[in-house]
């Protein structure tokens, strides 16, 4: 059979269109390359998540080689050697299930950086071909949908709202919420409210949030969080027009005259080849594996890959600027009863420098989160076996570990500001390194533009400065311009001019009249914020706009 | 994850010995002098690494080689990682092949000189307490934490809900 439509992919990206798609009547599939995990299957099981981590492929299946620059020269290295992945959650739903649901909207500005703030020197920032009036209904229909909680916090950069309020009010908080709104009181910062993907109140199938303790690098047990399986794939599942093929690889889109035909795809379960064939086809496999799909479909009309005679695909890749950094708590800042409890949220950011200025000239910065060291108790404790770089064992190991448990809370600030596009950051493919499949993997070049650890080392100060006052100790902060696996965007930008852009407005691709992407790959620039929202309400808007266009591909 | 992932997937070195990998710290064509038994030779380690404390339970007690000689045989264990734990094993056991028939205290002063003199020493005992904390945090249904002994040792309340099978799988046992 033929079907309307071919996804492949399940993320976020992926089903916010699909969601479209099958309520519009369109005969829908999806390819996951992993399984389909349930509310039921999900478990707080730190050995399984986070450290085996399970649900990501094995390197025996699947790597990536990544670039960094050493000594001045780019040195390419295997993820099979160094261990870590740049896959980040691959069953149905993707890193949606995983993730911590900081939700923050892109501010105007972020959609015209160039027309704006000028060019920077080194950097490939340009303005986007989409505006925020024209995103601002679907950031609310992803608040609706999906479902974000929080209480609006009206600060001098609050970007303009559609509706008053959240749909969902705010999850409950940890007293230390209370300790950070005083300081940045003292201090004159705005504390805040963080939005967040997770269910105050039920919501159809899925509960509300029970506070578990394991959130983020957890499947959500109940439904609360706004993975796309949860919110917007399981209510679909009865639909006649709509299917998921789970552990479907797909190797390569197959085209014929102009046209992608046929989506070739290996069961990883039986290693079997079959295809699906469609008469759309959108790809969203998050950016790194979308930029790698397209440059692995060759064929004679394209011949460094489908939708790349201008050499596009894989270039300008981005994943955030910033860092992490953190405070340590005990009994003398709070009472130890108070501090030690459980599961409740901090939800508080600092976004008063998402422009600030410099040299009396408005520049670009980004944002703050605060959050406690997630509770994973392997994860804590492990980290104490070293003191001053010295192993640590017996008694002296066992006490820090108690006390580390039992009398201290950490809490974490994580910086967010813009990753700017540059030449040296994007995604290629190399004959040489193939994976299980005999498909070319991806090769990640991960150079990073200087400005983003200057402006994440001037946010980290703030966050600094909060923790001072609160009373925090052993406050410390890393900026660096190692790229965040997780947070990945670009590749295949969006734009008017086919010589510089892989997709146009609608995330359709130039030179392949039946094919789109739907995931970051499309932005130019991401905002200082992570992705995800933005990702949803996109999603969401390419799909109503091919709805309205259907009759040109059906 | 956090909204920012910076932990890989494998953490388990002094922070400042940026080495990476087990495998690179496998020299090459390493020899072998004596027989020996790894998990014998990891008990004997483990137990003086996490002796029985006044309230804390001991490598033994809350099986942390049981937990090991379990979790190296599924697929999501990685080769290298065997390889490293057997390879500083055997380098132990070559130095001091009288290390198991010493008392605890020597048994101790033993490992901070192997730890102290021998190039994989350090790395090689932070490696064996990476999965000696596992084997005392991890759900039982791994074969480590006893009995709940480590959870209930450090006060700590399980994530609910707690895995009925190991690795993800669904209630079948299978792959999902």
């Amino acid at each position: 059979m033929t079907y309307d439509v071919c996804i492949v992919g399940t993320g976020a990206g992926a089903s916010g269109v699909a969601h479209k798609l099958v309520e519009a009547g369109m005969n829908v599939v999806m390819l996951e390359r992993g399984g389909f995990y349930k509310e039921e299957d999900f478990s707080k099981d730190e050995i399984a998540y986070c450290k085996r981590e399970i649900v990501t492929p094995s390197f025996e299946d699947a790597y990536h080689t990544i670039e960094s620059l050493r000594n001045g020269k780019w040195t390419k290295k295997s993820t099979r050697d160094t261990e870590s992945t740049y896959f980040n959650g691959n069953i149905v739903g993707g890193s949606s299930n995983f993730m911590s649901g900081y939700f923050h909207r892109m501010k105007p500005k972020d959609f015209k950086l160039k027309s704006t703030y000028g060019p920077i020197e080194g950097a490939n920032v340009i303005d986007w071909v989409s505006d925020y009036n024209e995103f601002e209904p679907y950031f609310e229909e992803v608040e609706r949908l999906v479902g974000v909680s929080g209480e609006i916090t009206h600060f001098k950069y609050h970007e303009p709202r559609s509706t008053k309020n959240f749909p969902y009010p705010a999850l409950d908080e940890h007293p230390i919420s209370t300790k950070i709104d005083d300081a940045c009181k003292k201090l004159g910062y705005v504390p805040y409210k963080t939005p967040r993907a997770i269910l105050s109140k039920a919501k159809g199938e899925r509960s509300d949030c029970y506070y578990s303790n394991y959130c983020g690098s957890y499947g959500c047990s109940s439904g609360a969080k706004g993975s796309s399986r949860a919110s917007l794939l399981q209510p679909m599942l009865k639909k006649k027009n709509f299917n998921i093929i789970t552990h479907a690889f797909v190797k390569k889109l197959i085209e014929q005259k102009g046209k992608v035909v046929e989506a070739l795809y290996v069961d990883t379960k039986t290693k079997e080849e079959k295809n699906v064939q469609a008469k759309l086809f959108i790809v969203a496999g998050q950016a790194v594996e979308s930029s790698r799909l397209l440059l692995n479909s060759k064929s004679k009309t394209f011949p460094n890959g489908l939708a790349n005679n201008t050499g596009q695909v894989g270039k300008n890749l981005l994943f955030s600027g910033g860092g992490i950094g953190s405070g340590q708590f005990d009994e003398n800042s709070m009472a130890l009863k108070e501090l030690m409890k459980e599961g409740l949220f901090v939800n508080r950011s600092l976004c008063d420098w998402y422009f600030y200025e410099e040299d009396g000239k408005e520049v670009k910065g980004g944002i703050v989160d605060f959050l406690f060291e997630h509770a994973n108790p392997m994860t804590k404790a492990t980290k104490q076996r070293f003191e001053n770089g010295k192993v640590l064992w017996g008694k002296e190991l066992q006490d820090k570990i108690y006390h580390k448990l039992n009398k201290t809370k950490q809490l974490n600030f994580e910086i967010f500001n813009d990753w700017l596009p540059t030449d040296n950051c994007f995604v290629s493919v190399d004959e040489k390194y193939k994976d299980a499949y005999g498909v070319p993997v991806a090769n990640i070049r991960t150079g990073a533009h200087e400005r983003d650890v200057e402006v994440g080392r001037f946010l980290a100060k703030k966050a600094e400065n909060v923790l001072k006052e609160m009373g925090a100790k052993d406050i410390n902060s890393s900026i660096s311009s190692a790229p965040p696996p997780n947070l990945q965007a670009g590749g295949c930008r969006f734009g008017d001019d086919p010589k510089t852009s892989v997709l146009n407005k609608y995330c359709q691709a130039h030179e392949v009249g039946n094919l789109f992407v739907t995931d970051g790959s499309f932005m130019p620039t991401g905002g200082s914020v992570t992705y995800t929202w933005t990702i949803y309400a996109n999603s969401f808007r390419v799909g109503d706009y091919i709805v309205q266009n259907q009759k040109v591909w059906l | 994850m956090p909204s920012r992932k910076t932990i890989t997937r494998r953490v388990f070195i002094a922070s400042a010995v940026l080495a990476g990998t087990a495998l690179a710290l496998l020299p090459q064509g390493a020899k072998t002098a004596i027989k020996i038994d790894l998990f014998k030779t990891l008990e004997a380690v483990q137990e003086v690494l996490f002796p029985r404390g006044l309230a804390a339970p001991s490598a033994i007690e809350f099986g942390a080689t049981a937990y090991l000689a379990n979790v190296s045989t599924h697929s999501s264990f990685l080769a290298s990682d065997l390889r490293f734990l057997k390879h500083g094993a055997q380098e132990l056991m070559n130095e001091y092949n009288n290390f198991l028939t010493l008392n605890p205290q020597e048994q101790d002063e033993t490992l901070r000189e192997f730890v102290n003199e021998h190039e994989v020493g350090e790395n090689w005992v932070s490696f064996v307490l990476y999965f000696t904390i596992e084997a005392l945090l991890s759900d039982p249904i791994y074969g480590g934490n006893k009995n709940e002994s480590g959870w209930r040792w450090l006060n700590h309340k399980a994530g609910l809900p707690q895995p009925k099978v190991p690795y993800a799988q669904n209630l079948k046992g299978e792959v999902i």
